[in-house]
């Protein structure tokens, strides 16, 4: 919501952050977060609850207000931020296909319809979730799991340099879940700058190479070996 | 009674019942679309009280003018676009706070009630509060065609940005579009409410947006078809509505609003049948 302390980084995918800080109220929810993920790279953000996970998110995806400090990252164009569940109204008469290609939003913008391009990219986009069966379905018939591939679908349209992740993996089943990493991994592989809030500490030293652990502020940040000890070791 | 006299001749005899239906019209086309929306974004609670905010400034317009509906427009206006900021201000960041607007309209109605008694009649206030559909004279239903018209063009032109900000606004704020499109959209519904209150007062106004919206949101339809749904259903209520009023000698405004209960409990008792099954399959 506060454009002026989001600087327009001429280095795609690229985030720097510099005294990230977010009040509310009086109660500091980040508290002068400093450090750079660079282009390209998969990091995981953990801690506990209340730790500013999803608020650190929201703010570099601008819809949380910083109350200092300043964040340097690509245009919002470039930019893909999928919240947690929640925050979307999944009883919306909005079909899967219109979910998906809404991820051509900054193509067609509020005042043209999808073009023939988005309609092709929507089919593959729906091929690689796994919905091609349900692109005509309502979005309050699909299940959790197919809702989040539906989402994910629509952040393969984006095109983004920059995706933002959410607790991505909560509460989907088990086939879901290895849909959905695979493909963080293939935007990794793209070369697509990752940052994803995760709870599960297992799967974030088997597939995310750097690691964030915030509690309001960094605790630690680095690769992940270094930041998360294996348990026992 | 032939089917004539019962359909037909109310409106071909009397200029006041042709009136009366073209404003009910108008207002149809332009609730069904904003209505939708409304109940879309559930915030039914505010469409009502914006329709309360509609009335102090009515009533100054009244004390200033006397009757006229352009003054009561203006009034109005200015008055519910007024509630419409100070309320997107109080439930700004924080949790919707529906005491607060619940005392917006208790507040709001009871201004207006008393600066209408200070210096009109029980007639004045009966009209401000249940409106006057059958004496709907030219002017008015100049206003009311206008800004029905100017609603649904700016609901069209919006369309895609209000849909989409209603399902899922983040997405619409990340990808960069950050046009004020809740203000935007308030600012139709209270010009859709001015324009109803001139027909149905400030305790009515409400119905025609509302109901057949809430009664189309049954059926499983996207956006588009809920609207095509909700303005079938409202123009139904205002034909049936008048005819009924005329026939049976109801008050009109009243008896439109009753009407338009008839789809709504229709659609409550049927509709859900095909959702269930939806449901069903979801938890599968």
């Amino acid at each position: 919501m506060n454009p002026r302390r989001l600087r327009q980084d001429k280095s795609d995918g690229c985030v720097r952050l510099s005294g990230v800080t977010v009040r509310y109220g009086r109660q500091a929810a980040l508290d002068a977060v400093s450090g750079e993920f660079p282009r390209g790279s998969l990091t995981a953000v953990v801690g506990a609850n209340g730790a500013g996970k999803s608020t650190l998110l929201g703010a570099i995806a601008g819809s949380v207000r910083l109350s200092a400090g300043s964040i340097g990252r690509a245009a919002p164009s470039r930019l893909a931020y999928l919240p947690q569940l929640a925050v979307i109204d999944c009883e919306f008469p909005l079909t899967v296909r219109e979910l998906i290609a809404l991820g051509g939003w900054p193509e067609f913008g509020a005042f043209r319809a999808p073009g023939p391009d988005i309609a092709n990219r929507v089919a593959a986009a729906a091929e690689q979730a796994g919905l091609s069966d349900r692109l005509e379905h309502f979005i309050a018939e699909l299940s959790r799991g197919e809702l989040q591939r539906a989402l994910f679908a629509r952040l393969m349209l984006q095109d983004a340099s920059l995706i933002l992740l959410d607790e991505p993996f909560a509460a989907v089943d088990a086939q879901t879940e290895t849909v959905l990493i695979d493909q963080v991994m293939r935007w990794h592989h793209e070369g697509r700058t990752v940052i994803a809030v995760l709870h599960d500490l297992e799967l974030v030293r088997a597939r995310f190479p750097l690691t964030l652990v915030l509690a309001r502020r960094c605790v630690a940040w680095g690769p992940t070996d270094a930041v998360l000890p294996a348990m026992g070791a | 009674m032939s089917m004539y006299a019962l359909l037909v001749e109310p409106f071909a005899t009397l200029a006041f019942m042709r009136g009366a239906l073209v404003a009910c019209m108008a207002l149809a086309l332009a609730s069904g679309v904003i209505g939708t929306l409304l109940v879309l974004r559930r915030m039914s609670l505010d469409g009502d009280v914006l329709g309360h905010a509609v009335m102090p400034g009515a009533a100054v317009g009244y004390l200033y003018a006397g009757p006229s509906p352009t003054w009561l427009s203006i009034g109005g206006l200015v008055s519910g676009l007024a509630v419409a900021a100070l309320a997107g201000l109080i439930s700004r960041g924080r949790q919707r706070q529906e005491a607060g607007l619940v005392a917006f309209y208790l507040i709001a109605l009871s201004l207006g009630v008393v600066l209408v008694a200070w210096r009109g009649s029980n007639v004045d206030v009966m009209r401000v509060l249940f409106g006057t559909v059958l004496a709907i004279d030219r002017p008015a239903l100049f206003q009311i065609a206008g800004a029905a018209s100017i609603v649904i063009i700016g609901a069209a032109v919006l369309y895609r940005a209000l849909a989409v900000d209603a399902f899922d606004p983040v997405f619409l704020r990340a990808v960069g579009a950050r046009a004020p499109y809740r203000a935007l959209f308030q600012g139709l519904v209270v010009l859709t409410l001015v324009a109803s209150f001139q027909a149905f007062g400030t305790l009515l106004a409400v119905g025609p947006l509302l109901l057949p919206a809430a009664a189309a949101r049954c059926w499983p339809l996207g956006v588009v078809g809920l609207m095509a749904l909700a303005i079938a259903f409202g123009l139904f209520a205002s034909l049936g509505g008048l005819l009924l009023s005329y026939h049976a000698n109801l008050p009109s405004g009243p008896a439109i609003v009753l009407t338009s209960a008839l789809p709504f409990g229709i659609s409550m008792l049927l509709a859900p049948v095909r959702w269930h099954v939806r449901y069903l399959r979801r938890r599968k």
